[in-house]
Parts: structure tokens; sequence; C-alpha cells
């Protein structure tokens, strides 16, 4: 059996998060195929094996602004920066913690080509995520303030990696915040590993599903989509084959009763020309994207564009969050079905020993801390992957 | 095609079905809301999508038993197997933690053709039932299994694929209806080429790893396992389905089950969540908790506290006040 996660465990949720587990191989379409856009029953044929193949900034730098579109020349710039960072070497001093996941890292990191926009977004037109709301602000900066106190005591602080974030060093570890819970349902790393609750959603084999942009996940995914009259079924495969099941319902009928809540909401589609437009809500309060959590309203445009390209935007609403909705536009490209062949089954659980592990040395590391052996594990950071951030999203 | 053996079971199921069509249309009509197309068939082929569910106990165990008190059980006060009590991990379930009796979907003679040293192993997996079977930690179950279990599945039946998504785990697998070869690896849900043999569609599925089973009885297979399934729509609310397992190195001849597979018919069906890993984080990872909730280990010993409560006015003898 493959034991996907049983690498370091610190950098196990950057990995999970990094790649998908499908191979990147683009079709490539001979002069004899007919662009056949419909399927037998007269639909537009969105089937297939689908993904984006470049990297592209989530939101536009203010170094772009006005500018929709890359230069050729920046293209190229940031293809040349990109692949210098994964070449090297980013291991750190020999036998420190940012050693051992510097490597692992290296091994797992993917970045593709650079895009041609300047943002995913593109609405607003400045290319950025809108404000979000006092009380949204109220509730980030609250939690900010709780994995910071878990983090402060720890060597990521006081050199200040990225790990830190806008988090301060302060030697004395928060020994009285030590068993706190989180102000409310934790879905990230923390820097504590008490329960499986601690956890990542995606250590836990519980990554969110919706919305995909791929990059916001940091990498690759990759979406199988097979239609029947009235009937469309889609399967994903994203951070290390964390594969999930949307059957879209097609029958126009009103969306689940609010009290039934589910991790990848509730996906009512129709067809609008030549668009399937699926409209996603119920989703669960332990979803967290980017601060939406229940209250998130997701309406998605699937357009085929070509024999061998999709178009997908996609609308976010979360009156609670954001201060108005925001707009993501992908183009998807066609992929082989033959190099594909092997990893859309989902399995995560199946070999998560890094998630029990974990805890497990954590356990170990309480004990010896207990009896006066090792120092308070509060000094140590077991929760920042120690990453190298990707330039094109800064 | 259909085993002419199973001919009453067959018409019962056609009954079933035709009694089924008729609520559906009703509850149609009167409900106003419009159900999808769905043509009788598809590029030329059965149409066999929509949500679907076996109604059996092939779950529990493939061959015919009898009802038992419990999943799992212990000694009561006779030596007799016949008079074992349900043991402590599923008492509090009371009849609900009890096994339906059944008579089995292994055609032929019942019985699974096990090697002999092979037939150790089932035993053993069945009296460790709650550490090995792989359904318990939410692992992906496997074909034939993923089939009747106790969750629907949806069938999309595209032009050269057929997607296979089942509640139970979110899991799914593609029948591959274009020759796709089998991944150079092995698999949980296996590898699924299909073919149409008339209106029956024939599933070839390989590349199987040996970490499945068949049921809650401990009915297993290695990685040599290669099943071939049979789907044929009786009507347009069932479908049969039959799987031939051939295992050369647990089994000593290949063996078949067959089973209805019938659709879930309700206007407003469609598949839910059952992400299971979530529920069996206490399960898999309970001993690793800094404070223990509801089980704790000494080595390699687990204990489970079970408290219950009777809330005042249910106690048995209140009941019948």
């Amino acid at each position: 059996m493959r034991d996907r996660l049983s690498g370091s465990m610190i950098g196990m949720a950057i990995a999970a998060a990094a790649i998908g587990a499908v191979i990147w191989a683009p079709i490539t379409r001979t002069s004899a195929q007919a662009p056949d856009l419909k399927t037998p029953w007269g639909e537009p044929d969105l089937q297939g094996i689908w993904t984006v193949e470049t990297d592209t900034p989530f939101q536009r730098s203010p170094k772009y602004t006005n500018q929709e579109f890359f230069t050729e020349a920046q293209q190229e710039e940031f293809d040349k920066l990109r692949s210098t960072l994964r070449g090297r070497d980013n291991r750190g001093d020999r036998g420190s913690e940012r050693d051992v996941s510097g490597a692992y890292n290296n091994v797992f990191g993917a970045l593709k080509r650079t895009g041609k926009r300047t943002s995913l977004i593109v609405d607003p037109p400045d290319g950025r995520i809108p404000p979000t709301t006092p009380q949204a602000q109220k509730i980030a900066a609250a939690d900010r303030d709780f994995r910071n106190a878990l983090m402060q005591a720890t060597q990521t602080c006081k050199l200040k990696l990225p790990g830190c974030a806008d988090g301060k060093y302060d030697p004395t570890p928060a020994v009285a915040r030590r068993d706190e819970l989180p102000p409310r349902y934790n879905t990230a790393r923390m820097n504590r590993h008490d329960r499986p609750e601690d956890g990542a959603l995606a250590d836990r084999c519980l990554t969110i599903g919706l919305p995909e942009f791929g990059a916001g996940n940091g990498g690759g995914s990759f979406r199988r989509i097979v239609q029947t009259p009235g009937g469309i079924a889609i399967a994903y495969d994203v951070g290390q084959g964390q594969g999930w099941q949307r059957s879209i319902v097609m029958n126009r009928s009103p969306h689940l009763p609010a009290g039934i809540r589910q991790w990848f909401g509730d996906s009512r589609g129709h067809w609008e020309g030549n668009t399937l437009v699926i409209d996603v809500t119920n989703f669960s309060p332990k979803n967290d994207y980017r601060g939406s959590r229940e209250n998130l309203h997701l309406v998605e445009r699937w357009t085929r564009t070509s024999p061998t390209t999709l178009e997908y935007v996609a609308t976010n609403e979360d009156p609670t969050v954001w201060t108005r909705p925001w707009t993501v536009s992908q183009e998807f490209t066609r992929q082989s079905e033959e190099e594909n062949r092997i990893y859309y089954e989902p399995r995560c659980v199946e070999g998560n020993i890094g998630f029990p592990s974990m805890m497990k040395a954590a356990r170990q590391e309480d004990r010896e801390f207990a009896e006066g052996r090792g120092s308070d594990p509060l000094f140590k950071d077991n929760a920042s992957g120690f990453a190298e951030p990707d330039p094109l999203q800064e | 095609m259909l085993d002419r053996r199973l001919g009453s079971m067959i018409t019962v199921a056609i009954a079933a079905a035709a009694v089924g069509a008729v609520i559906s249309a009703s509850i149609t009509q009167t409900s106003g809301q419009a159900p999808a197309s769905r043509p009788a068939r598809v590029d030329g082929k059965p149409n066999l999508s929509g949500i679907w569910q076996a109604n059996n106990e092939a779950n529990w165990d493939l061959q015919a038993h009898a009802a038992l008190p419990a999943a799992v059980t212990q000694p009561g006060v006779y030596s007799y197997d016949y008079a074992r009590v349900p043991a402590a991990p599923v008492l509090a379930l009371g009849a609900a933690g009890a096994v339906p009796g059944s008579l089995g979907v292994v055609q032929g003679d019942g019985q699974i053709p096990y090697k002999p040293e092979a037939l150790l192993i089932k035993k053993a997996n069945a009296d460790h039932w709650i550490d090995r079977d792989p359904e318990l930690k939410c692992y992906l179950p496997g074909i034939p299994r993923a089939m009747y279990m106790p969750y629907p599945f949806q069938i999309t039946q595209g032009t050269n694929k057929v997607h296979i998504a089942y509640e139970f785990s979110n899991t799914a697998r593609t029948i591959h209806l274009d020759e796709v070869v089998g991944p150079p690896d092995d698999t949980w849900m296996g590898h699924s080429v299909g073919r149409w043999d008339g209106d029956t569609l024939v599933v070839d599925v390989t590349n199987f790893n040996d970490r499945t089973w068949f049921d809650r009885a401990g009915n297993f297979h290695s990685d040599a396992l290669h099943v071939v399934e049979r789907f044929s729509l009786m009507s347009t609310d069932i479908i049969w389905y039959e799987a031939t397992m051939e295992d050369p190195k647990v089994f000593t001849q290949p063996w078949r089950i067959a089973m209805p597979l019938y659709r879930r018919v309700e206007p407003n069906m469609q598949l839910l969540e059952f992400r299971c890993n979530e529920f069996v984080e206490e399960f898999m990872y309970g001993n690793l908790r800094k404070q223990p909730l509801v089980k704790h280990w000494e080595s390699d010993t687990m204990t489970v506290d079970i408290t219950r409560k009777i809330p005042p006015g249910d106690s048995f003898y209140e009941w019948y006040r």
C-alpha cells in the first residue's frame, strides 16, 4: 500500500495542499478529430478530464493595477524566477526543523508556467477580493490571535519566517492559553496536536471541496465530468488524492432544507444556452473558505469553448464576510485519459499515517516535558511548513 | 442471461417494481415536481442512470445465515455457539446492533469456495471484525461490496464512460467503455472496463489491492482478485446485478453473487454526504488524545467506558405502569 502521507509530519499538509495527484498531460488533438461539442442528446458536451495548466496570481498585485494581462516578457520573467526557486536546495541548517521539511517540500512542491492573467479574480475590476465586513474582521483577528499565541515562543517567530505570519516573537510560551479552544470550529493547522480536532481539515482528510480554484489550494486540481440526459457527475481530484464527488441535481427542484448542511454544499444546475449554471448553497459550518462558512453562496458557470478548453466562471457571495460578491475566471484544458488512468481514485484516510503520527509525537513530547526530559512543546514549531512563498502569489 | 433458477425471485422483484412505478408516478403527479428527463436508452444502450440501492443483508454476510444477537458476541451462560450474547462494544445498541438473517446471495451451493488455509483467515477475520473490517475505518469499500452496502449510489451513464458515485465515503469509480488500460498499481476500487453484451453491461474489474472485504462477516480476497460484473435492466426501476469473483490465491474456483438493485424512486431523491472519515476519528485516533473522551488504552488494550443513564420515565417498569 502507498503511504502517501507518511513523509515529514511537518511538510505533510503543505504537500497535501500543493499537488493534485493526477498527472499533467494535455491532449494533442489530431486534425482528423471533428470538434463535436454536443452530446448525442443535444446538450453541450463538457465531458472529459479538465485542469488549469498555468499558475495565475489569485489577486492582482498593486504592481499591475489596470493591467489585466501579463506581457510575454513578464510571464517569462516569472517563469525564470520561480524555476530557480524550485531547483535549489531549500534545506536549512542540518538537523534543524527547517532542514527536514525543506527537503520534503522541495520534492513535493509543484509549480506550473505563469498564465496570461494578472489575477484569477475578474470582478471587482481591480482583481482583488473585496473588503471584509467588520464582523468577519473581528472573527479573523480572534482566530489569528489564538494561533499566534501558540507560535510566539518558536524559532519560526524569532527568525520571522513566513510560518509566523503577522505574529510576534515572545520568548515566554503562552502557557495560560495552551488548553484554550479556538474561537470557533478549527479548520487550519495550529501549533498544538492535543486531539484530532486540532488538525487542519487537509490533515484530517477533510479538505473542503468548494470553491475549487486550484491555486487557492496551492497547485493542481482535476475534475472529470460525465454527462447523461438530465444528469451530470463531476469527480474531483484535489490535494494528494483527496477526491470527492458531485452529482448535480438538474431537475429544477429547490435546494435542500436549510437544516441539512454538507461539506460540499448542495449543487443544483440548469442550462442557460450553452452554459451549465450551478447554484451551490447549504455549506457546512465546518467548511472555511477565506472566512466564509455556512453562508457561502456559489454560482458557477461552465462553458465549453473549444474541443480542448472549458471556461469556468464562479461568483462567491457571503454578505456576512465580504462587502460585495466577487468572481473568479479560469480556463480548463482537456487532459489525456490514458496518462491519467492511475489516480482518480479518491483515497486519503486509508494511508494517512502522518496525522496520527503528529498526535503520537505530541504525546511523546508531552511526556518528556512532564518528566523533565524535554523542553516545553510550545517552544517548538510543529505547525508551519517552512515553505518558500511563491513570488507569483505575493 | 439471467439464471433460470432465480425465476421466482425475479418474478417477485418485477412485481415489486411494478408497485414502485405506480407509487412513483402518483407521487410525481401530486407533488407537481417534474422529474429530470430520463430516456430509456442512451446512445442506443439501456439507460442505467439514476440512484440505486440494494435492499438485502449481503453487506452483513454474503452467505446464508440466521439472525444473530449482535455483530460482536461473547459466550453467554451456556457454552453453545447458539447461546452467545452481545459483547460490550455493541451492547448499548440493543436490537439495533443485531444482525438480520438472510438466505444469502452466493449462487450454486451458497458456499464461497475458500482454500483451506484461506478459510482459517476468514474465520479469524470474523472473530476480529471490529479491528479488521475496513468499513469500520471508513476505508474505500472496493467492488463488489460498494454495490450492496446500505447506502445509495448514483450511476451517470455517458457516451464513453459510466460514472458511479457512492454515498458511502463519497467515493466513486469510472467504468471505461473505451479501452483504457489499467494503472501500473493496485487500487481499492479497482480499474473498471465495460462493454455491452447485447443489453447487458459487462464490467471487468482488476488492479485490486488486498485490503477490501466482501462483507462484515470477514469474507476477503487477495490482490489477485478479478471481478466480472453484469448489469441487466429488468424493468425501469430494477437492475439485476451479478458479480463473479476469481482469485486463485484465496478460492479454489470462481464464484458468483446475484441480487436486484432497486431504483430510489422518491421524486426528491439525491445523494447526500456520508463523509465517514470524520465520524471515525474517535474510533481511529481516540487513544492519541491528550484528554481521552470515550476510550482509553493501556498498551494494546482498549477500554471503552459505556455509561448509560436511563432518563426519568424511561426505565423498563415505568413503560408498563
